[in-house]
């Protein structure tokens, strides 16, 4: 008796729920590395992604096959997009107190965050389709990448570099915060969430409830002031 | 509990990608549906007991969600690859410094209005 070994196989690497089960396992030993190390080059987010994108290529799947089957996870991002406005209301109290800072940060650190990406970028000679994926870079996906494709960039690179900022600045951004000498949790929430977007946001809450209440707060408005602002900044400038 | 919190939070979403294709294309239905969420609380003045499971459930589990979109990375290793220095040089840098400037400036800022509060 011969049993169908590739059968199996094939059955089990285009289930449905695949590539959400090799998401939840990434991530769960994502999660446990973190917590055993304490490193921050080992954030969850960036290990989970390499340990699927390499079960990926060793399975011989592509992008489009695990999205697909990881659609259970993705579906989920919009509720939890809303989810944001709870701790948004809850430190509202604060945030109040602080309603002239906040505005004139986002303002003026949202202008140089983008400005300083497009300028580097150009600088450094890239072409001007990957500068208009990039001007967005700051802010949550979903905005990024239709920012993008409303300036004449792509979309789905808009969503890589949004993705990559997002996980520097989480690793980057707490350490280097502290050694300039910025330790007001109110301030380090509103700079990771600004520039660093929900991956920034997941970090500050590790931080403290206050934190991550700024952060959500500037990512939610540093992405609104985005998709209104920079398609109208592109139109007049060019 | 959950599961009524979960039906506001879905319903907020719905409504806001209503509202997406209706009026505001510029901003995407889940930021609409937070708005309104936040809108609503605002006139409620509290957050419920199921609301809050829900939403504090489902972002202790936000880094998860992002992991599908990050894993597109692989797709444009090629695009990334060859304007790989101007590209990741440019987002580290940007980012270092926009970071930095937006933690001193608010810091700047909290403690001025700080001041002013005491003179006051």
């Amino acid at each position: 008796m011969s049993l169908d070994w590739y059968g199996a196989w094939q059955a089990m690497t285009h289930h449905p729920l695949f590539g959400a089960g090799i998401t939840l396992g990434a991530y769960q030993l994502g999660v446990a590395a973190y917590e055993k190390t304490r490193w921050v080059f080992l954030q969850p987010v960036l290990l989970s992604m390499l340990i699927v994108i390499g079960v990926l290529l060793l399975c011989g799947l592509s992008f489009a096959d695990y999205k697909v089957s990881a659609e259970v996870l993705t579906l989920l991002l919009g509720p939890t997009t809303v989810a944001l406005a709870v701790p948004l209301f809850l430190n509202l109290r604060r945030i109040r107190q602080l309603f002239w800072p906040t505005v004139l940060t986002l303002l003026l650190a949202g202008v140089v965050a983008t400005l300083l990406g497009v300028a580097f970028a150009w600088l450094f000679g890239a072409e001007r389709i990957m500068l208009m994926s990039m001007a967005p870079k700051s802010v949550t996906s979903p905005i990024a990448m239709l920012v993008a494709s409303q300036i004449g960039g792509i979309a789905a690179l808009a969503a890589v570099f949004v993705m990559i900022t997002g996980v520097v600045g989480a690793i980057l951004g707490p350490s280097l915060l502290r050694r300039c000498g910025v330790h007001h949790h109110a301030a380090m929430g509103m700079a990771l969430g600004m520039t660093a977007h929900a991956v920034g946001t997941a970090r500050a809450m590790q931080e403290s409830e206050e934190c991550g209440a700024f952060a959500a707060l500037a990512m939610s408005l540093m992405g609104m002031v985005t998709a209104v602002l920079l398609p109208l900044a592109i139109v007049l400038l060019t | 509990m959950l599961l009524r919190g979960l039906s506001w939070l879905v319903l907020c979403q719905l409504l806001g990608s209503a509202l997406n294709v209706l009026l505001l294309p510029m901003l995407p239905g889940p930021i609409i549906g937070m708005l309104l969420l936040f809108g609503f609380l605002l006139l409620h003045g509290e957050v419920s007991e199921p609301l809050h499971v829900a939403a504090s459930s489902l972002l202790k589990y936000l880094p998860l969600l992002l992991v599908p979109p990050a894993v597109g990375v692989m797709v444009y290793a090629e695009a990334i690859v060859a304007d790989f220095w101007a590209v990741v040089g440019a987002l580290v840098l940007s980012l270092v410094l926009s970071v930095v400037f937006a933690g001193w400036m608010m810091q700047r800022l909290i403690e001025r209005q700080q001041r002013q509060r005491e003179d006051a």
